[in-house]
């Protein structure tokens, strides 16, 4: 200590030169010097407060703290949200059967795998970390008794995981997140086709790349209409609605009755994404996005996308939607639609258990088809969710593939999450979604979106669920697609180049 | 140790103090900022191992895509806000330099939202503005003036004003301790001199207090126009950009390109240029503060 109170001696009284310095910066910032000594004043007259104002002070920062945390809790609001409907991509499906035959027999190993060590799953469900998967690395754990599973739950999902990959800190099993070209998975994830699973899933080709799969999907969701089976009974509705028609009639009948007919979560954007998927069935066509990323201008009038998005823009036109579409809330409208104070959601299955799970009773939810013409005729749509991907640096790779056979064929997380088992011969366990099977509608299997259409895409900055906000919100909807259109084309162009 | 020169010591003592602060400057500041200058060079996705150069073509995105470069208009609401907060400011400081009864209550009420936390100012605000049971609009239907009642977040044509507002309501505090501290230096002979030469206050304002704290206020505008050019938070935390992206910042639509559309290199060009932008706009108001002693 006495060295450098020495030194600062010397620098600030013998030293000409450091001295000179200190006097430079003074003099360039005498201002701020000035200011700093005056500000510490005023606060020395404010300490002479009461010591009840103070605490008054105490208390509302406390308030405001409080405040902060209760928003982190509040805003992991999109985690039941499948990432089916952004990016997934096509297997680029270039003749690779005999690729695949080929690394199936030179994969095939006689020694079992040891099953042990410790692996990682990363989750975008922070809501069930604690809880539903916790049960699962318990049941995993007392099957194999030398392996460990630690689940890891990811806000901003996404974001993250893509930040881990660029860092190769990828966690043992993930999901792949929606956004990685199928030609990067090579680089970042194993081929699982030895877990013996190929022949027995819906999904295959999405996440394949060369012949080899990558990604398991967790389970798939069927698009549709949730809704409160008392809200219409109360508005005296007695069946749900076959033909657009009858839909429009039922919401004017809820709204009659003081219920708003649908919740659309306009301002958080996302749970839009419905009208997209609507517009592949008005399409009649799985891969629309992919077959979007063929033309210059996609977004005709009375084209798919245009039909979808003037059922939203009659919805909102006659206020058969939320009063304020900016001021909606997501985990709000979950209670509104179990409570009945709001009818009807279009997203997918995976909301009716969480419809539940706010206070409605399982047999007062129900699913139907969005009806998209008058012809009677019920089409849904399927999306698959998440993938699951085994990191390819995995220490554990064996005991991680273990894991995500279990997480498909033992766990039952697709049952609990209500999505359809990625399993062919596994039938769904939501009530709500064989009702809806039972009446046979034509189904349509949303397939991966590829390579072009994700460049573009990214290239434009196109994100379905905004482009059905402007539709909305736009003076005139004819003018947005034209723009739409325009952006489409010069992106497309200027990936060419 | 002891033994030392004077010279040797005062080496020492130099370089072990600056080495800890300009390791950290250059691991957390320099480091990130030059590689984020690389980075806006490729077409870099976020993720991929390989990083392929494009050399300038992300910088002529930026001035030609009307998408990109049309949001600072939004910006210019901040800062008119900001304008329209620096004269609160001040007048709230002159107010608060007279001799008024508890003074010092109202200085720590207006400083107050300053220390708030800025995502608990966007939720408070949130519910502030909330078109149906928001506060904002329950107090104009009780003194009535319904038709004023506004979706203050949803009206594409208010909600920057709604969002700058937030923002001067929060900063002026700020602004005021500085223009008081800037007030309490100005000698208190001189308010007495102009008196008995008969000013009145407006005249001693004009004559006396406003060349002396001139620097002060263009110091201000300073801190305000490189504020209103990085806006993030509020956009960010209370409408995401919307309504159909009515509200997106510079910097919200950099975030959005990077993480929503997997185009990093786009996006830290974004963050190139707002850099000099701000790197600019300084250097100029420098000069301009400057100018009377060089």
């Amino acid at each position: 200590m006495k060295v450098l109170s020495e030194a600062f001696q010397i620098i600030q009284k013998k030293d000409h030169k450091y001295k000179l310095t200190t006097l430079n910066y003074e003099s360039a910032f005498p201002i701020i010097a000035l200011v700093g000594k005056r500000i510490q004043h005023i606060f020395e007259g404010a300490s002479s407060l009461k010591k009840k104002q103070l605490l008054s002070t105490v208390a509302v920062l406390g308030l405001a703290m409080s405040m902060a945390a209760g928003c982190g809790s509040n805003n992991g609001n999109n985690e039941g949200t499948p990432a089916s409907n952004n990016k997934a991509d096509n297997a680029a499906a270039t003749n690779t059967a005999d690729n695949a035959a080929a690394t199936n027999t030179a994969t095939e190993e006689p020694a079992a795998p040891k099953i042990a060590g410790k692996v990682v799953f990363t989750t975008n469900r922070t809501d069930l970390v604690d809880t539903e998967l916790k049960t699962y690395a318990d049941k995993f754990h007392e099957k194999y008794p030398d392996a460990t599973v630690e689940i890891e739950a990811i806000k901003d999902y996404d974001q993250t995981t893509k930040i881990r990959m660029a860092s190769n800190e990828l966690a043992d099993i993930s999901l792949i997140p929606g956004t990685v070209k199928n030609s990067d998975l090579p680089n970042f994830y194993l081929p699982v086709d030895d877990l013996g699973l190929n022949d027995r899933i819906y999904f295959k080709d999405n996440r394949s790349q060369d012949g080899k799969l990558y990604g398991i999907s967790s389970g798939s969701a069927a698009m549709g209409v949730t809704y409160n089976k008392k809200a219409f009974a109360a508005a005296g509705i007695t069946a749900v609605p076959k033909t657009l028609d009858e839909f429009y009639a039922d919401a004017e009948k809820l709204k009659a009755a003081g219920i708003t007919p649908l919740a659309t979560n306009f301002k958080d954007k996302w749970p839009l994404y419905g009208w997209d998927q609507e517009a592949f069935i008005y399409a009649g066509d799985p891969m629309l996005h992919n077959t979007m990323a063929t033309q210059d201008e996609p977004f005709a009038v009375d084209g798919p996308h245009w039909q979808a998005f003037s059922i939203l823009k009659k919805m909102v036109d006659s206020g058969y939607v939320e009063k304020d579409l900016m001021s909606t809330n997501w985990e709000g409208s979950k209670k509104d639609v179990a409570s009945g104070k709001i009818a009807m959601f279009l997203l997918g299955n995976w909301v009716v258990p969480q419809v539940v799970d706010n206070g409605a009773a399982a047999e007062d939810v129900g699913f139907f088809p969005l009806p998209l013409d008058n012809s009677g005729e019920a089409k849904v749509i399927l999306a698959s969710d998440y993938y699951y991907g085994i990191d390819k640096n995995s220490e554990n790779p064996d005991t991680a593939k273990a894991f995500l056979k279990f997480l498909i064929e033992e766990s039952g997380y697709d049952d609990y999450a209500g999505f359809i088992p990625v399993l062919k011969d596994k039938q769904p366990k939501l009530a709500q979604l064989n009702e809806f099977m039972a009446t046979n509608p034509k189904v349509i299997e949303m397939a991966a979106e590829n390579d072009d259409y994700l460049a573009i895409a990214n290239k434009m900055q196109f994100d379905t669920s905004a482009f059905a906000q402007d539709a909305i919100m736009g003076k005139d909807m004819k003018e947005v697609f034209a723009s739409y259109n325009k952006k489409w084309k010069d992106a497309k162009a200027a990936l060419v180049k | 140790m002891f033994a030392m020169s004077y010279k040797v010591q005062r080496y020492v003592i130099l370089f072990s103090f600056l080495t800890v602060p300009l390791l950290l400057l250059a691991v957390f500041s320099f480091y990130p900022a030059i590689y984020l200058a690389w980075l806006s060079f490729t077409s870099w996705d976020g993720y991929s191992p390989e990083k392929a150069w494009v050399g300038f073509n992300n910088y002529k995105e930026i001035f030609t895509n009307a998408d990109i470069f049309s949001v600072f208009s939004h910006n210019v609401v901040y800062f008119m806000g900001g304008i329209v907060q620096n004269i609160l400011a001040l007048f709230f400081a002159v107010l608060l330099n007279s001799r008024l009864r508890g003074r010092n209550t109202f200085r720590v009420l207006l400083f107050l939202p300053y220390i708030l936390n800025s995502v608990a100012i966007a939720y408070m605000f949130t519910y502030v503005y909330d078109a149906q049971n928001g506060s904002l609009n329950a107090l104009l239907t009780s003194i009535g003036l319904e038709s004023w009642i506004k979706s203050w977040l949803g009206d594409a044509g208010i909600v920057n004003y709604s969002l700058a507002f937030i923002s001067m309501w929060k900063f002026m505090g700020f602004n005021m301790v500085i223009y008081l501290g800037a007030l309490q230096s100005i000698p208190g002979d001189l308010y007495e001199a102009a008196k008995i030469d008969g000013a009145g206050p407006f005249k001693s304002f004009l004559y006396i207090t406003w060349p002396s704290i001139i620097k002060i206020v263009e110091l201000s505008m300073l801190l305000t126009v490189s504020g209103a050019l990085e806006v993030f938070d509020l956009p960010f935390v209370m409408t995401k950009g919307g309504p159909a992206g009515a509200s997106q910042t510079f910097v919200t639509k950099s975030v959005e390109t990077a993480f929503n559309f997997s185009n990093y290199g786009l996006a830290s060009a974004m963050g190139m240029v707002l850099l000099c932008i701000v790197v600019l706009v300084i250097f100029v108001q420098r000069k301009l503060i400057l100018r009377g002693e060089e």
